[in-house]
Order: C-alpha cells, then structure tokens, then sequence
C-alpha cells in the first residue's frame, strides 16, 4: 500500500494522540487539533483507497488489509460526522485508536491481490459491500457508546466521582449516541442484506441461502431488532439496550470473522 | 524603559481584617489613584482592591525608589503604620510582575481556585485607573494581555467548570444523567430555606417544570406562586413522585417518604424510566436503599460533599494547565514588549533618516531644473532606498538585537547620535 497510507496513519496516530490527550487533561485546544489531524487523515485515506482501486483495477475488497482499511475508512467517516454534530470529546479517545490499529494493520499485513471473478464485478456487489463496512463501523459505534454509558452509569450509582465521571459525557447524551448508532447500523445492515439478496441469485444461483456468513448477518440483523423494538417500546433505554450492544458487537465480529463459504472476499 | 511593579497584599499574606483595612472603598479609588500617581518615581498606576487583596500596579522609573515610595502611600491611605503593612506585602518586579497580573486575572491567585469574579472586578480597577488618567501605554498593554490571557485560560481549561457549592454541585450531578435539564420536571419537597434555595437555582437555569409539594400546604403555594411553580397535595406525593425527573427533598423532619418497595411500585409505574433524588435533609427523607433499584439515583448530602470535593481536587488539575497557558502568555508579552519599548525610538530615527533625504532630494531638484515626472519618480525611490537600507541595521539592533548588549544604553547612544528629542512617550 502507498504513501499515501502511511501520510494517513501518521495523521491519525498523530490525532489520536492529541485526543487522548485532550481526554486526560481536558484541554479543548488537543481536542480541535486532534479533529483536524484525524480530518486530514481521512483525506488521505480517501486518496489512497483510490489510487488502491485504480491500481489494482477493481474495488478495494478482495483481501484482508483492503478489506480492513475500508471498514477504517468507514469509521473514521462515521466518527468525524459524529464529532461534528455532537461535539463529544470522549469520543475520540475511545474510537480513534481502533483507526489507527486497523490501518496499521492493513499497512504492515501483505497478501497476494486477488481478482474479482467477472460475474461479481457489479454495483450491487461493491453496494453490498461497501454498506456492510458502514453497518460495522456504525455498530462499534453503537458498542463504544454503550460501553461509556455502563462506565457512567456505575461511575453514578457507586458515588465515584473521579476521572472518569468528569471526563464521560451524561448518561442522557451515550444514550442518544447510542441510539443514533444503532439506527444508522440497523438501515444499513437491512440494506446489505437486501442488496445480497438482490445479486446473489445471479452470482451464485439458488444455494447462497446456506452461505455461513450470511446466517452469522441475519442473527446479528436479529440481535440488533431484538435491540431496537426493545428500545422502542420502552421509554428509557437503560442498562440493559448497553449490555445488548455489547452482544451485538460481539456477533459483528463473528459475521465479519467468517470468510468460507461463498464470501471468501470479507 | 518599562519597570513594571506590584505591591501588595492577599488572602496569603494578611489576616481578613487586616485586608479590610487596607482595602480601597469604591468611592476612594480615583482620590487614592491621584494621590499614588503623585508619589515620586510612579510613572503609571492602577490599584486592585477586592475583598481577598489589594494591590498596586505600577510603572516605575526605577524599582529601588518606586516600591518605597508605593509602600508608603499603602501606609499613608490605610492609616496603617508602615511597620505592620511592610511584613504583610509582596513586591514582584519585572517579568515576575508580569507573572503575577497575569495569574491574577486567570484566577490562579484566587482563594477559591477559578473563581471567575476576579476577572471583572480587575476590569473595573482598570476602567477607573483609565478615567482617573493615571493608566499609560505600559499599563494598558500589560492589562490587555492579562485579559487577553485569563480569557484564553478561561476558554481552553475545565478551571470554571466544576461548581463549589452545594446546591450548583447537586444541578452538576444532575445533569451527568439527564444532560439537559431543560425538558425536565422537578419536585421540591420542604418549602423551607434550602427548599427556596434550590427552587431560585432551578428558576434561574430553567426547567419544564417546577412542582412544589409541603406538609402545610400554604407554605407550597406561596413558595411555588414566587417562582411560577405548581402546589402539589402532599398526601398525594407519591403519585407526583411518579411523574417527575429529578426529586429535590429537604423537609427537616425524621421521616422517610419513599422506601424501597415503594420505590418500586413508582418505577413500574413510570416504565422504568430514569428519576434522581436529591436529598438534602438532615436525617434522610429517602431509603438510600432505593439508589439500587435500576435508573433510579439517590443522593444524600454527604454525597453532594464528596461532589465539591472531587470538584475542587478537578479544579487542581485544570489548574495545573493553566499555569502553563499563562506561562506561555508571559513569555510572548514579553519579547512582544521589547519591540513595543523601541516602537518609538524606531519611528524617530526612521523619521529622521527620511527627512534629510527628502531635505536633500528637494535640494537637487532646484539645482538641476525641471525634470520628466518619471526621472524625478525614479530618484526619490532611489532616494527612499537609501534611506531604508541605512535605518534598517539601526533598526534590527534595537527590535531584536542580541541579549548581550545593554539596551537602554543602545537605546541613548542611538538618540544622542540622532540627536533626538529625550523622551517620546
């Protein structure tokens, strides 16, 4: 992978320095800087991804470290628009380092390029995929938010009003996160199923149904409804909408760990 | 040069009565400010007096007649003899000075760390020193940068941030639950002092609604009428307790108004939706038992303590990192202040240097007869060269120069040379 990579993780290694800086010693300023190395990273990234694709004459998919630096790319996406909304500091702390770990990762690692076979050379198929990332990336998101409201939320009931319960946002805002999270990873995971179930057929013929990917994504689908109808009939989320992002995550990172079958480019 | 000098005394270094004494009344400041600028060596003066300190800020011809002569008029004006005021003072001069002002208005210097009062009353002290015209250019850049120093500390550290007092520190702890308190309905039990309290508090912030329940039922209509609250029946408190966000309690009487079984019907009753309790009354009015029920928060007195504890340890650390922002701030007011010294003598020599080429340009023309407007164009930019090129290793020696060399004696050297008039400011 070219320089271009490495301009963005230096960035991105650089902002998340910054950012945990920031968190640690609250200054606003480490914060800013910290946005604007991360912002500058995903420029980069953006320009590597693709200088990749063109290089490697198809859409950078097809093997682990392309797969890894756009599901990177997707959440450094996701995190900058989070940042700007919302404009929580904690965020980046928690975030960035995955960024810059996942694109060290896809640096560092080497494997061979694989083609795509012609009848997988499509627009569904790069939709498919590309929504997949975004649904992953979203659904971390959901996990982290998750994570600070449980951290919070003991911070408050144990009477612990250390670093943690100064430097967290409210327990009101990491619900909201991650509700937010959790609705932009659900319509995006709905539609990477939709569009699979759209190009499969053609690729495939009939047998993709028993695909073991695809069974990981309808229980994590299944888990994330379960999460969302839970949250929807009840007024106040609580603990226990955190404690099922956790799982939820957890089933992600299976979906994404399976790659036999016929998914064999992640 | 600038000889920049504070004297004075604080919460530190003198007893409260002994401030009191020292302190400057309102009304005094400008009689007390022309008495200062009168005293001999003060070349500017402005005088800070608050309740945790009073302190002269001065330019002064030189530091070995000026803080006498500043220690004097302190004496003089308090009717406090020299001997007793003299142990209590500090005196910083020079980039120390600086130092010091700078701090003091960041609120570093302050009793309660952060406080952010200091700002204004020091904005105050110098809008008067101003229109008592005993404030000159030294003084005003310094009080510039001050401000300019404390805002940047202000805006870029958490010092502000955690609240200090009880009653801002329980509507702080709120709102790490419930963030925005703006959409929230709030119950205050006990119409009495810390009932009030807390309800101005709320009124001031605003939020959705203010309930106001009591045994004697007149004492909640009145207090809830004051600040556009609503009565509530106290037999019917738990139904009411059902419907609210946060639970303000404070009755003084030994009695617990929802225990845990209690607490429990209410949370099925409200769908488990999240409730704090405030409990400020001495002994409980709430089971702490009910703070483990699941989205409730239950805290007691001592809690809010350990909040203002954890606060101000907070502010500590903020603080830390705001001695660094002001450290920076010193040290570019600093070399800023070197160039704004020579700002004058450099305009002077510039001035001079000009002014005979011009003398001698005018001179040539006469002698030489009418030229092209684009010969005579030519010459006086060949002219403003010349001039420009001799000033401008005058001029760099005095902005930047080296260290080593003695400034004020360059700076005399260069006016004698120039023969230029003694003091321009």
């Amino acid at each position: 992978m070219g320089w271009t990579l490495s301009v963005s993780i230096a960035l991105y290694t650089l902002g998340l320095l910054h950012s945990l800086f920031g968190f640690c010693r609250k200054r606003k300023v480490f914060v800013k800087v910290a946005l604007a190395m991360v912002g500058g990273g995903f420029i980069f990234h953006s320009i590597a991804l693709v200088l990749l694709g063109i290089a490697r004459e198809h859409f950078p998919i097809t093997n682990l470290p392309e797969s890894l630096c756009l599901f990177a790319w997707f959440l450094s996406l996701i995190f900058l628009l989070a940042h700007i909304r919302y404009d929580i500091k904690a965020l980046g702390a928690f975030t960035l380092p995955l960024v810059s770990l996942l694109t060290i990762t896809a640096f560092v690692i080497h494997e061979e390029n694989q083609s795509i076979p012609p009848d997988l050379k499509n627009g569904w198929v790069y939709f498919h995929s590309s929504i997949a990332f975004l649904a992953y990336a979203a659904f971390f998101l959901t996990f982290v938010s998750g994570i600070l409201y449980l951290i919070q939320e003991k911070e408050l009931k144990t009477k612990n009003f250390r670093f943690l319960y100064f430097r967290l946002p409210s327990l009101q805002v990491c619900d909201e996160l991650m509700r937010l999270f959790l609705t932009v990873g659900f319509v995006a995971m709905s539609l990477t199923i939709i569009s699979g179930s759209i190009s499969a057929p053609d690729a495939w013929g009939q047998s993709w149904s028993g695909d073991p990917k695809v069974t990981a994504s309808l229980i994590t689908w299944g888990i994330y409804l379960v999460l969302l109808l839970y949250r929807l009939s009840a007024r106040w989320r609580s603990r226990r909408a955190a404690y099922i992002s956790i799982v939820g995550f957890a089933s992600v990172l299976i979906t994404f760990g399976i790659n036999w079958g016929f998914h064999t480019y992640l | 040069m600038v000889n920049y000098v504070v004297v004075g005394l604080n919460h530190r270094t003198a007893e409260l009565d002994f401030r009191q004494m020292a302190s400057f009344d309102a009304d005094k400041l400008p009689i007390g400010l022309n008495q200062l600028s009168a005293s001999p060596g003060i070349l500017e003066a402005m005088i800070l007096s608050t309740c945790n300190r009073v302190e002269i800020l001065s330019n002064v011809e030189n530091t070995v007649e000026g803080i006498p002569a500043i220690e004097t008029f302190l004496s003089e004006f308090s009717r406090i003899p020299l001997d007793q005021i003299q142990p209590k003072l500090y005196r910083h001069t020079e980039t120390r000075a600086v130092h010091h002002v700078f701090r003091v208005a960041s609120s570093l210097d302050s009793m309660i760390l952060g406080e952010p009062q200091i700002l204004g009353q020091m904005k105050s002290c110098y809008t008067t020193a101003v229109e008592a015209k005993t404030v000159g250019a030294y003084l005003n850049i310094l009080l510039q940068a001050a401000f300019r120093a404390a805002k940047h500390v202000r805006s870029e550290t958490s010092i502000g941030e955690y609240p200090v007092s009880v009653s801002s520190a329980a509507v702080e702890l709120v709102r790490k639950i419930f963030g925005d308190l703006r959409k929230k309905k709030v119950l205050i039990v006990g119409a009495g002092e810390m009932g009030e309290a807390t309800i101005r508090y709320l009124a001031d912030i605003g939020v959705n609604g203010i309930y106001v329940a009591n045994r004697s039922p007149e004492a909640a209509h009145n207090l809830a009428q004051s600040y556009e609250g609503v009565p509530v029946p106290f037999n019917e408190l738990i139904d009411w307790i059902a419907r609210m966000d946060i639970v303000f309690t404070s009755t003084g009487a030994a009695e617990i108004l929802v225990n845990r079984r209690m607490m429990q019907d209410i949370m099925h009753a409200r769908k488990n939706e999240t409730i704090a309790f405030i409990d400020i009354s001495v002994p409980r009015n709430i089971d702490p038992d009910v703070g483990e029920i699941d989205n409730v928060f239950c805290y007691d007195i001592d809690d809010l303590q350990a909040v203002v504890e954890a606060n101000l340890q907070e502010r500590q650390k903020a603080a830390a990192e705001a001695e660094k922002i002001v450290d920076m701030e010193v040290s570019t007011f600093c070399s800023k202040l070197k160039s704004f010294e020579v700002a004058p003598v450099v305009t002077q020599v510039q001035g001079h240097i000009k002014e005979i080429c011009a003398t001698e340009l005018q001179r040539c023309l006469r002698k030489i007869g009418p030229q092209e407007p684009r010969q005579i164009q030519e010459l006086e930019s060949m002219i403003a060269r010349i001039a420009g090129k001799i000033a401008h290793p005058l001029v760099m020696q005095l902005r930047g120069g080296q260290d080593s060399i003695d400034k004020a004696a360059y700076v005399d050297m260069i006016k004698q040379i120039f023969k230029l008039q003694k003091d321009s400011d």
